[in-house]
């Protein structure tokens, strides 16, 4: 999957290609009570919807133990939009969920994150919202890994 | 998968919003072409409100019918009139169907008047499954203009009067690849209005009126 999209991509567009895969994935990743304070700036722009926000399902996949066949998990709700803004950038919104203002709002900010002021969105946007998620990320694993428990044997009294 | 690679390739700035209500101006879309086919040769119209805005090279009924009937089930044939980037990327965006090169991989086609008078490559479906034929949907300037012509057949109760602008060429086109159950449906669609051309309507030719229709109510 990774390696498909990149063939009829130069590779000078490789990096932007990585940022902008980074960014998408952090606002996938954002809850909307994070996305809310910036709506006023990001709605600051004439924009029409190409596509508007829509549900639909996915069927999730996975491998067992990240090596394994391929098994069906289970189906997901996505919500997806499309905005195009008035000078021609074109954004684009993949989230799990139902929540159609919440991905109106990521759309907007992939179109805005394309444009002149890339660095002001990334500083104001998407840094602040990846630490979150790392935070989120690292406080699960810490309750995760409380609660695991190792087996060993000491003697087996076989012998 | 093969939708958002599809897209990749060309450029996002040709994309443009489909029907306004997706759900339910595809329906009124449906139904209206189902009306179309029920009762070949009365015009069915799309009002304004529910066909999506101008796509550059496509009449409104036309997109309409695109976005109504095509998916990713549903390989599509464009006419090289139609084959512009920005009809290829919008229906690539909002159908997802697979448009394809060759006619006999085509369920749906679309065409204008310059392709009738050659149909050869589109499937007729099987005996089995007539269902799986291409169906055409034919983009004309008109609907009106051309020869009157007695159609007949299951949906007109006795003889419809219908003088689409089409060449002699097409209707015999038609007539050699109808194998009942095999056949082409078509839609002619002009403007916001569509007419169905199903392939169980007998198209009564002046030239051979008395192969079809001997004797009886010869107009």
């Amino acid at each position: 999957m990774t390696a498909t999209p990149a063939q009829d991509t130069p590779d000078a567009a490789a990096p932007d290609q990585a940022a902008r895969q980074h960014w998408i994935g952090v606002l996938a990743r954002s809850r909307r009570a994070e996305l809310l304070p910036h709506e006023a700036a990001l709605r600051d722009a004439d924009y029409q919807l190409i596509r508007a926000p829509e549900i639909g399902m996915a069927l999730v996949r996975g491998r067992m133990g990240g090596s394994g066949a391929p098994f069906n998990v289970g189906e997901m709700t996505v919500t997806r939009c499309v905005v195009r803004l008035a000078d021609g950038r074109t954004g684009f919104s993949y989230l799990a969920g139902r929540d159609k203002a919440h991905a109106e709002l990521a759309a907007l900010a992939d179109a805005h994150l394309q444009g002149a002021r890339r660095a002001h969105w990334i500083s104001d946007l998407i840094d602040p919202l990846a630490r979150a998620q790392d935070l989120r990320r690292a406080q699960q694993h810490a309750e995760t890994a409380a609660t695991k428990v190792d087996f060993f044997t000491l003697v087996r009294g076989e012998n | 998968m093969s939708t958002s690679l599809a897209t990749q390739s060309l450029p996002a700035s040709l994309l443009q919003p489909a029907f306004a209500d997706p759900v339910l101006d595809a329906q009124r879309s449906f139904r209206a072409a189902l009306k179309a086919l029920a009762g070949p040769g009365v015009a069915q119209s799309l009002l304004a409100t529910q066909t999506p805005p101008h796509l550059e090279g496509l009449a409104a009924a036309s997109h309409a019918l695109c976005l109504a009937l095509l998916d990713v089930d549903t390989p599509l044939w464009l006419a090289p009139t139609f084959d512009t980037q920005a009809i290829r990327a919008n229906l690539t965006f909002h159908c997802g169907c697979p448009i394809v090169s060759d006619r006999q991989n085509a369920r749906f086609a679309l065409l204008d008047d310059s392709q009738l008078h050659d149909l050869s490559g589109f499937d007729l479906g099987n005996d089995r499954y007539p269902d799986q034929s291409c169906t055409l949907l034919v983009q004309l300037p008109s609907l009106q203009g051309g020869t009157q012509l007695a159609w007949q057949g299951p949906g007109i109760e006795t003889r419809n009067h219908v003088s689409l602008p089409l060449q002699e060429a097409f209707w015999r086109e038609r007539e050699a690849r109808n194998d009942f159950p095999r056949g082409i449906d078509v839609f002619f669609v002009a403007g916001s209005e569509l007419l169905g051309l199903p392939r169980s309507t007998q198209v009564l030719l002046k030239s051979q009126p008395a192969n079809l229709q001997p004797s009886r109510g010869a107009a």
